[in-house]
């Protein structure tokens, strides 16, 4: 009885993921034919380029300035408008992030030959950055996340999208060098 | 031996329901998509005319009968095997390094499905019998668990499936799960009563019965939701991709996961007090 319980349960959570999977949309296929097209734009970090704004909007020195001017109630919803704004830009650099993630499976599937290892890694690193982010997020909201943090994970990832752009660049030449070559065969 | 409790009215609307898809995979030219799949079917339709035309020679408590249907049965799962490993291969050969990917973890899930169906069954006191029923139950599972694991993996890597092999699937599901749940109860039922077997037939037969009927049913909904896929004419099928050099995953996937890296431990340090 026991038995029957346990493969009932196993197929019902079978079922229920398989019809989950069977009616997702296609996605990412888009991305990799928009790869295909050179389009990689869509892929790299975006949200960073608008972090000289947002540091703006964070800076302590606007903190301290507001704190000695204007009455409690105001300072704590500025604070309070602030932290809203460190929490939409965290969830920018959680797209950023997914960008970056979606253009290594990208470029996994278009190669005639991947490394096992490499493939662990990201699928790894992508779930420990959704645990991470989410701990973030939650002590964000509670304000318990200095703020200058957040400037130093922005310029991080501003970095990687410099870095990442000069690589595709390297790709397109590639690509371009390699059809050529089909073109003329 | 399933048929003898199922109602002749189930039995004539499954081999219709399998002569209408027989004529969809001809006339919508399915079986040049999936040509594996076609054969299941077909091997499904043949069985059901052998069975019967031995069933009705024979008598359905002959020896004959017994292994016909006992044959038939293997036969199908064999059949049904080759066209689970038709759609994991479906378009995904063509991404070669993902596809070596996805064998490997097949391969791994298929022989520890296959040996804890072997150390269960060799624990029993009647083992080759209990080994038939566990292997039966195994095989659903394990078919139900690779078609998974095939969806999931292009699901990360966004290489779905078109519509009609994703209907296909989902009927395969339907199917290997009824059969996996199917024949846990049987074989719980088949062991529990075995060392009373005499005395408790007419029990035995009652379960076999009401499973036949399970049985059936799972299929008849697997089969309407294949004659479903093929209702209308198939799109074109989208040419292969073009791969990109070698040199550009060695290039560029460690740089993309050192990056992802250094986000993950500047995360880290912000959770730090």
């Amino acid at each position: 009885m026991r038995e029957s319980l346990f493969v009932l349960l196993i197929a019902a959570t079978l079922s229920a993921l398989l019809w989950r999977l069977l009616r997702s949309r296609q996605q990412m296929s888009e991305e990799v034919r928009r790869l295909l097209e050179r389009n990689q734009a869509n892929f790299l970090p975006l949200h960073c380029r608008y972090f000289a704004q947002v540091r703006q909007a964070l800076a302590v020195p606007d903190e301290r300035y507001l704190r000695g001017r204007v009455a409690l109630p105001i300072v704590k919803r500025a604070l309070r408008e602030r932290r809203q704004v460190a929490i939409k830009f965290l969830a920018g650099l959680h797209e950023d992030f997914s960008n970056l993630e979606r253009l290594g499976r990208a470029i996994a599937v278009l190669s005639p030959a991947i490394d096992r290892q490499q493939e662990m890694e990201r699928l790894v690193l992508g779930l420990r950055f959704r645990v991470l982010y989410a701990w973030v997020w939650l002590r964000l909201s509670t304000g318990n996340v200095p703020l200058p943090a957040i400037e130093n994970l922005t310029g991080l990832v501003g970095r990687l999208a410099t870095q990442m752009q000069q690589a595709m660049l390297a790709i397109d030449v590639m690509s371009a060098g390699r059809l050529d070559t089909n073109v003329n065969a | 031996m399933h048929i003898l409790g199922v109602p002749l009215v189930v039995t004539t609307l499954t081999a219709g329901l399998e002569v209408s898809l027989c004529i969809l995979l001809y006339v919508r030219r399915g079986y040049q998509r999936l040509p594996l799949f076609s054969a299941y079917v077909a091997v499904a339709l043949a069985n059901i005319l052998v069975i019967g035309v031995v069933y009705l020679s024979f008598g359905f408590q002959s020896r004959v009968s017994f292994y016909a249907y006992w044959i038939a049965s293997g036969v199908q799962i064999m059949a049904r095997s080759f066209a689970i490993a038709e759609l994991c291969r479906y378009k995904l050969r063509a991404y070669r390094g993902i596809w070596s990917l996805t064998c490997i973890v097949l391969l791994t899930l298929t022989v520890l499905f296959l040996t804890h169906a072997s150390i269960d069954a060799y624990g029993q006191s009647y083992w080759i019998k209990s080994f038939v029923l566990t292997v039966e139950r195994d095989l659903g599972i394990t078919s139900a668990v690779i078609l998974l694991a095939v969806l999931l993996i292009r699901n990360y890597y966004g290489l779905e499936f078109d519509a009609f092999p994703k209907q296909i699937a989902m009927g395969m599901c339907i199917l290997c799960l009824v059969e996996a749940v199917g024949n846990t109860i049987m074989r719980q039922a088949i062991l529990g009563y075995m060392q009373d077997w005499s005395h408790l037939r007419p029990l035995v037969d009652n379960i076999y019965t009401f499973w036949a009927g399970v049985h059936s049913a799972g299929f008849l909904i697997s089969l309407g939701v294949w004659c479903f896929a093929l209702r209308k004419t198939l799109p074109a099928s989208a040419p292969d991709p073009v791969l990109l050099p070698v040199e550009t995953y060695g290039q560029l996937s460690p740089q993309i996961n050192f990056q992802l890296r250094a986000i993950n431990q500047r995360l880290l340090e912000m959770l730090k007090p």
